[in-house]
């Protein structure tokens, strides 16, 4: 679950600890300069921070906006107040219940374990509707149903007067007195920045944030993003419903407006001005928008004042009002949104600046690893695939065949349907007929993971990487997934393949800030890091010089030796592809024209008409 | 079988409206890849608007064209002032910026209005009614889907048969590319923006003529029903949101007629919940657009 201990989780949990404990001090400090009027602020800062943090583990490792997090925050709410209000009180407010939840009568914790089940429950129903719409029409279809999700909660809040005690009473109680001491807050916010550092750096956590940085390259290393977004949605929601379940034990009441817009809106800006990335992030946004509120509030309601001189009636007088706190939220959102979205941290995290800083990186460049020998007898074969797009014939009855170990080439002229025939095989493009078979599995129109996880892995045109982790960390994902769907194969570890790639004194550095040439390094290595049986590499020297394609070669090649795989190379440079490939394919207009050696398809006419004009061929 | 047509009726004057607003929507969401959470503010702005000038005397007849500029000024200075500056960046921070600018908007008229509700005088003939047959046909709603039909009619032909129409069009389908062949952005987003405040200018007047009110939180209302009607027809989709619009208009009507008097205050809910349904069966909307990724 943890790709290393060390780093992934005796760190985080150093870290957290420390997070926690300058949060504990910083609110005691203020509790002490100012006395017992803040005590309350604080409490519901903490609380806050609880909510915050779990709607981080959701939005900053998915880069998915929900507005629905409070929404479960509601169910949670209610779940706990209905089962934990005493069977007397209930009588009172609410003695219709459905389910006899009138006459339940349970301590505080279990129900609040119980709420917590509830809403996970939800979530998961939730979760698959989100998985759905998100895969076909993106993140927004997403966030438009996590909105709708608040709306449905905050609705039947008002509406199921015999569950929740209506729109203007709501639920009050007193479980023995309100929450009265502050350990159970203490101890669940310790635990949620655990859980959010912790997940971050587990496997799942690797994986949904290579489908944050870039969906469809996670997809192409057998990544299925759907599955990490479920589990960091019913993750963050839990700890979100504990949040919520001790708001509502806090306050001893709840109404439909506590968990509705006004606290969808403090928590997501807390978050985005903090940092969505980064869980300290989280917590700093905590601390300064709960600073501020308090100051923008105080400034509304009393005006401004320093050293007893009163600015009120001065000319500030129009900006401090009351309710100037809802104009600051609003302003902030914006302010952040618009000169920096990324928030106040980005993603820096504390424990991994304590790592950097404490332990020292002393690894040496690991020794080249022996050449692996590929398995002759997989072979890869697409048979008259044929795709078209509206009335455009991309491809006609195109096929190739390969085996492991050889390199074979894709060439022609633009537009001749090469990187079509390689989205067939790698399953971004559905053919209109066809198969594509690996060892006589039928991998026809499966999904990438699903193909990519079979042994077939590509690189693209346009590079795609994972920009904002570390080089190291690009590799790392497609090994992760390596090793639970190739496990069978001899591995190479990060280390190995980053430094067969060139790229040993680059590794700790983002892959967005490297060169073009490193970047092709890197879509490499990624690719080669999923052991693949067939590497499928998309003009892998576009834009590069002579020397840089005759460097890249080799690389392709010591690569592919390294993983034991075919290669199959895309290009429409005639004397690059005839210097690397075994065997050629050659297309044109969508049909395989000519198929054979080099030498073969360098002496064949009806490629030296393709290329060079009918009159060349003459 | 006279309430499934009186149902109807009163669908598709609730749908119009809808239409309206989830057009303007459809129309940014097309040039900016932008789900416009903020589009409900044209009509809460409109809606003090309304309010000082109904109040000081003026009658409704200046009010709807001054309701309708309101409306475009508004959005094209929230173009400038906000979505201009995020031009371009991620699907994340357009949300969140358009969410941002709702509340800003807001919470000015919490900070110099009030909280509570202002109250304006409707035209008297909103509530008038006519029979046709046995139906009972509202003035209003008549009127409400013959300005639809006119405005929709208006808004195809400018699409198809004018320049600025065809640069949207191509823009919607491929921004890049729309400019490298000589679209200027600005015109098309600022244009795009004025389209959108002109059709939730005239979804205003009639919002603002049933509601005879409005409140700083008064724009949630109209946002959602044309993003959630944007989003049933398919995001990107111009057609698809007018199809969107009626769709939910008369789902709402036939719920609320249908649904047990117990459970009828949940009808919104189980609107969300049907919408809900339909994605899951359904993910890309009712209306189909190809946006496929290029690699």
């Amino acid at each position: 679950m943890f790709p290393d201990l060390r780093r992934d989780v005796a760190f985080p949990l150093v870290g957290a600890v420390g997070i926690f404990i300058a949060v504990v001090a910083g609110g005691a400090l203020y509790q002490g300069i100012l006395g017992g009027a803040a005590e309350r602020l604080v409490t519901i800062a903490l609380i806050d921070a609880i909510i915050v943090v779990g709607i981080q583990i959701y939005v900053g490792n998915t880069g998915i906006l929900s507005f629905g997090h409070i929404g479960f925050g509601a169910i949670a709410g209610y779940t706990f107040a209905v089962l934990a209000i005493s069977p007397e009180q209930k009588a009172g407010r609410i003695p219709d219940a459905p389910l006899g939840l009138a006459d339940v009568a349970m301590g505080p914790w279990p129900a609040l374990a119980i709420a917590v089940l509830v809403t996970v429950l939800v979530a998961v129903v939730i979760g698959i509707g989100l998985a759905r719409s998100g895969a076909e029409s993106g993140a927004v279809a997403a966030t438009v149903i996590t909105l709708a999700l608040l709306f449905v909660t905050h609705e039947v809040a008002r509406n199921w007067p015999e569950l929740t005690g209506g729109d203007r009473a709501g639920l009050s109680f007193s479980i023995g007195g309100a929450l009265d001491s502050r350990i159970p807050i203490y101890g669940a916010l310790l635990l949620a920045i655990v859980i959010a550092r912790l997940y971050r750096q587990s496997r799942s956590g690797r994986l949904a944030v290579a489908a944050r940085e870039d969906n469809l390259a996670a997809r192409a290393m057998g990544v299925n993003p759907l599955v990490q977004q479920m589990v960091a949605l019913l993750i963050s929601v839990a700890v979100v419903s504990v949040g919520a379940g001790l708001r509502v034990y806090e306050n001893g009441s709840i109404l439909p407006d506590n968990f509705f817009f006004d606290l969808t809106l403090v928590t997501l800006v807390m978050l985005i001005v903090g940092g969505r990335n980064s869980v300290t992030g989280a917590i700093v946004g905590v601390v300064v928008m709960t600073a501020g509120r308090e100051l923008a509030r105080r400034l509304g309601q009393e005006g401004f004042e320093i050293f007893g001189l009163g600015l009120d009636g001065a000319p500030l007088d129009w900006i401090f009002r009351e309710n100037l706190q809802t104009v600051f939220l609003g302003v902030a959102m914006l302010g952040f949104m618009i000169w920096r979205p990324s928030g106040l941290l980005g993603d820096w995290e504390f424990d991994e600046w304590l790592r950097r800083r404490l332990a020292r990186d002393d690894k040496t460049e690991p020794e080249s690893r022996p050449p692996t020998k590929a398995e002759a007898t997989d072979v890869l074969v697409a048979d008259e695939v044929s795709v078209s797009f509206g009335g455009f014939q991309a491809l006609d009855r195109a096929g190739l065949s390969a085996r492991a170990g050889e390199v074979v080439g894709i060439i022609g002229p633009n537009g001749a349907g090469k990187t079509t025939l390689v989205n067939v095989v790698t399953g971004m493009v559905e053919p209109t007929s066809g198969s594509v078979t690996v060892n006589g599995t039928d991998l026809t129109s499966a999904p990438p993971f699903e193909i990519a996880r079979n042994g077939l892995v590509r690189t693209f045109q346009n590079l795609r990487l994972f920009n904002s982790l570390t080089v190291r960390e690009n590799v790392e994902v497609s090994t992760l997934v390596a090793r639970s769907h190739r496990g069978e194969r001899d591995l190479p570890t990060v280390d190995q393949l980053v430094a067969a790639a060139g790229l040993w004194p680059h590794r700790d550095r983002r892959a967005g800030e490297l060169d073009y040439g490193n970047s092709r390094r890197l879509e490499l290595a990624r690719a080669a890091g999923m052991v693949p049986t067939f590497l499928l590499l998309d003009e892998p020297t576009s834009g590069m010089s002579d020397t840089e394609s005759l460097a890249m070669i080799e690389q392709v090649r010591g690569m592919a030796d390294l993983v034991g795989a075919g290669a199959i190379v895309i290009d429409h440079d005639l004397n690059f592809i005839t210097g690397i490939c075994d065997r050629i394919y050659c297309l044109d207009q969508g049909r395989v024209i000519a198929e054979g050696t080099p030498n073969e398809i360098r002496a064949d006419p009806v490629v030296q008409s393709a290329y060079l004009g009918t009159a060349a061929a003459t | 079988m006279i309430e499934l047509a009186q149902n109807i009726i009163d669908g598709f004057g609730r749908g119009s409206i809808y239409a309206l607003l989830a057009l303007g929507v459809a129309v940014i969401f097309g040039v900016m890849h932008l789900l416009n959470f903020a589009h409900g503010e044209l009509i809460t702005v409109s809606g003090y608007v309304t309010f000082w000038a109904i109040s000081a005397g003026w009658s409704w007849y200046i009010m709807v064209p001054l309701i309708i500029f309101t409306a475009v000024a508004t959005s094209l200075l929230i173009e400038f002032v906000a979505f201009s500056r995020v031009r371009g960046a991620g699907d994340f921070t357009l949300l969140l910026t358009s969410f941002g600018v709702h509340f800003v908007v807001s919470a000015i008229f919490l900070l110099y209005v009030s909280a509570s509700v202002k109250t304006f005088n409707r035209p008297g003939w909103v509530t008038n009614t006519y029979s046709v047959g046995s139906l009972n046909v509202e003035v209003f709603d008549t009127v409400v889907i013959g300005v639809t039909a006119l405005a929709l009619l208006g808004t195809t032909l400018l699409l198809q048969r004018t320049m600025f129409g065809l640069a949207l069009r191509a823009a919607a389908a491929d921004f890049d590319t729309a400019r490298l062949m000589g679209v200027r952005s600005n015109l098309v987003i600022r244009g795009a923006f004025a389209l959108s405040g002109f059709l939730a200018g005239i979804a205003g007047v009639f919002w603002l003529m049933r509601a005879g009110s409005t409140t700083p939180t008064a724009g949630i209302d109209p946002m959602l029903k044309g993003v959630l009607a944007a989003l049933i027809g398919g995001l990107g989709s111009l057609r698809g949101a007018v199809l969107g619009g009626f769709t939910l208009g008369l789902a709402e009507v036939l719920l609320r007629s249908r649904l047990p008097d117990s459970v009828a205050g949940l009808t919104e809910g189980v609107v969300f919940v049907l919408i809900a349904v339909l994605f899951i069966f359904r993910p890309q909307g009712l209306l189909t657009v190809a946006h496929a990724e290029r690699v």
